[in-house]
């Protein structure tokens, strides 16, 4: 591009959130000359989608989609991204923002080769929060294999161990700098987008579900991760309780969704993701038998109804109209589900190997509020005030999206941002 | 579609189970939660599910003549893990007061008593109706025998006698056709609704049995009243569990009651043993017993009832813990006042208690009190139907 041709350039475009939303915005607003800093508080970039094994509309590996972003963001100088931080304060008015930023400390520096010698010398190992818990980690770890930026991070609970001192000693860079801290930096900004992503709902606070009562009811996040090749079992899906191969698989959907004691909101995803889930096991187990217990499915548009045409063709796969509203554990670890079959008025009992509660997504913004003068919805998601202007959610901060919209969304975020700047 | 249905909708039937405290039914997206939250749904064709789209839709001959509406103990639980906020247990208690309406003639009876604009009137019927008796019993020629006498004698022994005031004579001769009527009342009904429900149970697919055959359905009931004594299917209940207790405390006073009125009307009218009994007598004992437990428990069923913000509480469900509290503590304030010798107070009480004695029985067939008749008799029904259970 050249800059004669470009908008007249003045301030910088915050990002918020370093999902594929936040990367859209980002690469959408740099790419035509802005200057944008991405603020993103895990160790790495990717989000949500960094965690799925594949996602839609073409059912890629994250891999895909992720690394190309990844690449434009190395190849843009326009770019600048913080991990491990936080927004902590944002003062002013559209045009000119002032945001303190804490940056947390990674205790690795940019000198840090990926070469693996801290991993091998600590000892201590610790819940993967990647992968919901299902397995451990050492406590100098690199978050996944594809985390960009590829940096180890040592996690804050081995500080002050001797585990620190003998990653600090295994590296052989000098990358390990034990004496890091927080720090709160202020950065100026024209534009603001919110892009802080989802959460996936708290299954354990759907009582009757049984979710962390029995091992092998589990999420339908926790099911990418198992469905991953970098996940827990390698890319098998395998019940928790003993590592079997399940041989009949119940999904629950509506898992705390449209549910006015949890999210009363439909989370747009879960049924496409159940449908998308049953993909992975039918191709994993071929004899597999799937029950989908649903209110209504929702598969919105011709692309995703013709998905869902395919799996009902399926005739290992079978269809139940009614919410299972009780579960409990049977003999051999298996679980039953019980629901009402509306169609024939029967209550079902079911007996399977694994349950899959297909939960919704909660926007980030509803466990801590972002701590700017922003408008929100009862459940936490950013309305978007585009008169005031100068801040902007995108993605699943404004509403339940999957990738596709997200990114449609992202990138009228970041129109919206650029008209901010220009406009002054 | 090969098979055609043609839904006829009463839309004054969906409006009344709205008014009725089913105020949140439209709000239903059919999840069947709820029967699967229910403890005592049966497998084949639970509840409150269908009853709930089948309001929804104003199919009240579907509705008022369903068994199922009855099987329902209104535990709550539906309601409390229903997703929208619909509770269909008030949607299936408004279902039950619009059967009891359905069954019980004369229509306009009913409509009264479910009115509170016309308690005020209701409640000085009784005391009009005993006057008028009264005074015009009084009035023939029946010598100097009392029906009705504003300044009663003492006893022999100084103690003061209720029906001295107002003749036994007095009181039966309004009690007894009173209970012939409530039990007419409901004969005519449970006519028609066993007929109904064995229809309705038939269509659903509820049961193979083709007709109701009397001695087995009688041996039904027979089974199910211990249960029913025992509370089985409410103590099931989780939401409220918590009912069970009172409301079996305030079955029994009724029960023990009603033996103490039994056996005081033969003590009266076949021994001519007449009252007041002394306080030992071993069914005074009993009916003092049965008072306390009926206060207790109605006092309790109310307080419950205040508690339980989630769960609507309606005219016709406050009317009748009026009826068993005022019953219980009228019928002991007589007596302590009556023992501890305040003949204006205990002959006002007295006669308040009567009153109250006048609303059970005339308006039993009509308030929510009938489903002391309609449970039972479709708890008996289910038994006898064969339908398959958990």
């Amino acid at each position: 591009m050249s800059e004669t041709k470009g908008a007249p350039l003045s301030g910088t475009i915050m990002v918020v959130g370093g999902g594929i939303s936040g990367l859209t915005t980002a690469l959408e607003a740099a790419e035509v000359g802005y200057d944008v800093i991405i603020v993103e508080k895990n160790p790495y970039l990717g989000g949500r989608v960094a965690q799925l094994n594949q996602y839609f509309p073409k059912l890629c590996p994250p891999s895909c989609g992720l690394e190309i972003n990844f690449r434009r963001i190395k190849d843009n100088p326009r770019i600048k991204f913080f991990t491990l931080a936080e927004v902590e304060k944002v003062d002013g008015k559209p045009g000119d923002y002032k945001v303190s930023i804490r940056l947390n400390p990674r205790y690795v520096n940019e000198n840090c080769t990926g070469c693996n010698a801290c991993t091998d010398a600590c000892q201590a190992e610790i819940s993967n929060e990647f992968n919901f818990g299902m397995d451990k980690h050492k406590g100098a770890y690199l978050p996944h294999e594809m985390a960009f930026p590829a940096r180890y991070v040592i996690s804050p609970q081995i500080i002050g161990t001797e585990d620190a001192n003998r990653c600090k000693e295994a590296c052989a860079y000098d990358a390990v700098d034990l004496e890091m801290s927080a720090k709160t930096i202020e950065l100026n900004a024209g534009a603001i987008v919110w892009a802080t992503g989802w959460e996936p709902y708290d299954a354990a606070k759907i009582e009757n579900l049984g979710f962390g009562r029995y091992p092998n009811i589990i999420t339908n996040m926790m099911l990418e991760r198992l469905a991953s090749k970098n996940g827990p079992t390698g890319g098998k899906i395998l019940r928790p309780s003993d590592g079997t191969e399940p041989k009949s698989i119940a999904f629950v959907q509506c898992a705390g969704s449209r549910d006015e004691n949890h999210l009363p909101y439909c989370s747009y995803i879960c049924c496409m993701a159940s449908l998308k889930h049953t993909t992975y096991i039918r191709e994993q187990y071929p004899d597999a038998a799937v029950s989908i217990f649903y209110i209504d499915m929702r598969a919105p548009g011709y692309r995703y109804e013709k998905f869902y045409n395919t799996i009902k063709d399926d005739e290992k796969v079978t269809f139940i109209k009614g919410k299972v509203a009780a579960v409990e554990e049977a003999s051999g670890d298996g679980i039953t589900v019980t629901a009402e079959d509306t169609i024939s008025g029967e209550k079902i009992r079911q007996t399977v190997d694994l349950v899959v509660l297909a939960t919704g997504m909660q926007p980030s913004a509803a466990a801590s509020k972002l701590p700017a003068d922003l408008q929100f919805t009862e459940d936490g998601f950013v309305v978007n005030d585009f008169e005031k202007g100068g801040m902007f959610a995108a993605g699943c901060a404004n509403r339940p999206a999957d990738v596709m919209m997200s990114n449609q969304n992202a990138t009228g975020m970041a129109l919206k941002a650029i008209q901010t700047l220009v406009k002054r | 579609m090969s098979e055609r249905f043609l839904i006829q909708p009463d839309l004054d039937f969906v409006k009344d189970i709205r008014a009725l405290g089913g105020e949140t039914l439209k709000k239903c997206y059919q999840c069947a939660t709820c029967s699967v939250a229910c403890p005592i749904a049966p497998d084949n064709k639970p509840f409150p599910r269908k009853e709930m789209i089948a309001a929804s839709w104003g199919l009240k001959d579907k509705l008022v003549s369903s068994p199922d509406v009855w099987l329902c103990h209104n535990c709550g639980d539906c309601t409390s893990q229903c997703p929208r906020g619909a509770n269909p247990g008030d949607v299936m208690a408004a279902i039950r007061a619009k059967a009891i309406d359905h069954y019980a003639v004369p229509q306009s009876v009913s409509k009264a008593v479910n009115d509170p604009k016309m308690l005020p009137l209701l409640a000085i019927l009784p005391a009009i109706v005993f006057l008028v008796v009264g005074l015009v019993l009084q009035w023939l020629p029946t010598g100097s025998f009392e029906f009705l006498n504003f300044s009663p004698q003492r006893g022999d022994a100084g103690q003061i006698v209720h029906s001295n005031f107002f003749s036994h004579w007095l009181v039966d001769i309004i009690f007894i056709p009173l209970s012939i009527w409530a039990v007419a009342i409901f004969a005519l009904a449970l006519k028609r609704f066993v007929a109904d429900i064995h229809a309705n149970a038939l269509a659903e697919g509820k049961t193979k049995k083709e007709k109701i055959e009397f001695k087995p359905f009688l041996a039904s009931l027979v089974r199910v009243i211990p249960d029913i004594l025992k509370h089985k299917k409410f103590s099931q209940c989780g939401e409220n569990n918590n009912r069970a207790t009172p409301h079996m405390m305030v079955l029994f006073s009724f029960i023990a009651l009603a033996i103490v009125t039994g056996v005081f009307f033969v003590h009266l009218y076949i021994l001519g043993w007449h009252g007041p009994y002394p306080q030992i007598h071993p069914f005074k004992i009993l009916a003092n017993i049965a008072g306390v437990a009926l206060i207790v428990g109605g006092i309790m069923l109310y307080k419950q009832r205040l508690d339980k913000t989630d769960e609507l509480s309606t005219y016709k469900d406050w009317y009748l813990l009026w009826i068993v509290i005022g019953l219980g503590v009228t019928g002991m304030l007589a007596q302590f006042t009556r023992l501890a010798g305040f003949e204006f107070l205990t002959y006002l009480i007295y006669f308040i208690h009567l009153m109250f004695v006048f609303h059970l029985f005339a308006f039993l067939p009509f308030s929510k009190l009938a489903h002391l008749v309609y449970r039972t008799v479709a708890m008996a029904y289910n038994d006898y139907s064969e339908r398959e259970s958990k």
